[in-house]
C-alpha cells in the first residue's frame, strides 16, 4: 500500500557504511587519545599547561535558543490572553520538544539553555498585535530552519526539515 | 543523481500518484470552498509528479507506474472523512519528501524540504477545516 510512511532501514545502514571511517583509523585515534590521556597527569601543572579552549558552540545552538525563546513567548502570550491558551499552549510544547531533541543531538542540557529564553518583549494586551508578533516570530524561526536545514549534515537535516515545517505549521495556526 | 536519492525520488512519485488519486474521492464530498481548496492541492500534487517524471526519466532511472486505484486508509463517505483523508494524504506525502532529505543536497534537497514544508501547512489546513484539534504535529512528516 502506497499511503503509508517510509521506513528506510536499508537505506540508513547503507549510508553508515560509506560514511564511517575504516575501523583501524578508529581504533588508532582511541590509541592516541588513551595514550594522551596516560601522559597528561604525569607532566602535571607546569610548562605545558593551557586554557583549556571551550568546544565551539553547536551550529544548531541558535537554532535551540529559538525554540526556547519561541515556546517562551507563546506562553507569556498565553498568560495576557487566557481565551488563547488552547491554540497557543499546544504550539509552546512543539517548540519545547523541538528544543529537548536539539539538545539531545547537540549534547547540550537545556537547562543551561534556558536563562535566554525570555522573549525579548512582553506581549501586547491587543489580542491581534499580539498574534501579529508570535506570527512574525515564527516567520522568522521558520526561515531559520529552513537555512539550517539546508546547510545541515547528512544526520541531521530530516529533524531540521521537520522542525522548518513545524514552525510554519505554527504560523498557520496562529492565523 | 546518487542512487539512493532516485530510489528515494521513486517513492516519492508513488506517493504522489496515490494523492492525487485520493483527492478524487475526497474532492466531491466537500463544500465548495474546500474543494477549491482540494483542487488547488491536488495542482500541487499533479506539478511535483510531472517534475519527478521528468528528473527521474532525465537520469536513466526506472519511473515506477501509476496504478488504476489505491485501497484507501477508510472508507470516504461523507465531509468528515473526507477531511480526514486529505490530512493524511497530506502528512503522508510529506513523510516520503522528508526521507528524500537526507540522500538528497543543494537544489534536490531544497525541493524536499520545500514540498514536505508546503504539505505540512496543507495537513494544518485541512485540519483546522475538519476542526480537529491541535493543529499541528511536533514533528510534520515524522514517522509515528
Amino acid at each position: 500500500m502506497v499511503l503509508t510512511c517510509p521506513v528506510a532501514m536499508g537505506r540508513t545502514t547503507r549510508r553508515d557504511e560509506t560514511s564511517s571511517l575504516p575501523r583501524r583509523t578508529v581504533l588508532r585515534a582511541g590509541a592516541l587519545l588513551a595514550a594522551g590521556g596516560a601522559v597528561a597527569p604525569l607532566t602535571g601543572c607546569g610548562l605545558f599547561d593551557r586554557d583549556e579552549q571551550p568546544p565551539p558552540p553547536d551550529p544548531l545552538a541558535p537554532l535551540l535558543d529559538e525554540s526556547l525563546r519561541l515556546a517562551a513567548g507563546l506562553r507569556a502570550a498565553a498568560v495576557i490572553h487566557p481565551d488563547l491558551a488552547t491554540r497557543l499552549v499546544p504550539l509552546a510544547e512543539s517548540h519545547e520538544t523541538h528544543a529537548a531533541e536539539l539538545a539531545r543531538l547537540t549534547g547540550v542540557a537545556t537547562a543551561s539553555a534556558t536563562p535566554t529564553a525570555a522573549p525579548t518583549d512582553p506581549p501586547s494586551a491587543d489580542r491581534s498585535t499580539a498574534l501579529a508578533a508570535l506570527r512574525q516570530s515564527e516567520r522568522a524561526g521558520r526561515e531559520a530552519a529552513i537555512a539550517a536545514c539546508a546547510a545541515a549534515p547528512t544526520e541531521r537535516v530530516a529533524l531540521l526539515g521537520s522542525i522548518a515545517a513545524a514552525r510554519a505549521t505554527h504560523l498557520e495556526a496562529l492565523r | 543523481m546518487s542512487s539512493d536519492l532516485s530510489e528515494a525520488l521513486a517513492e516519492v512519485l508513488t506517493a504522489e500518484y496515490a494523492a492525487i488519486w485520493a483527492y478524487g474521492p475526497i474532492g466531491v464530498r466537500l463544500d465548495d470552498a474546500e474543494r477549491k481548496a482540494a483542487v488547488a492541492a491536488e495542482a500541487a500534487h499533479r506539478a511535483r509528479r510531472d517534475a519527478l517524471v521528468v528528473q527521474l526519466s532525465g537520469d536513466n532511472g526506472s519511473i515506477p507506474p501509476d496504478r488504476a486505484g489505491y485501497a484507501l486508509p477508510f472508507p470516504v463517505t461523507d465531509r468528515a472523512s473526507a477531511l480526514r483523508l486529505a490530512v493524511q494524504v497530506e502528512e503522508r506525502t510529506a513523510a516520503f519528501w522528508r526521507a528524500a532529505l537526507p540522500v538528497s543536497t543543494g537544489a534536490d534537497r531544497d525541493r524536499a524540504l520545500a514540498a514536505l514544508v508546503e504539505y505540512a501547512v496543507r495537513a494544518t489546513r485541512w485540519r483546522r477545516s475538519a476542526g480537529i484539534t491541535p493543529l499541528t504535529v511536533p514533528f510534520p512528516g515524522r514517522p509515528a
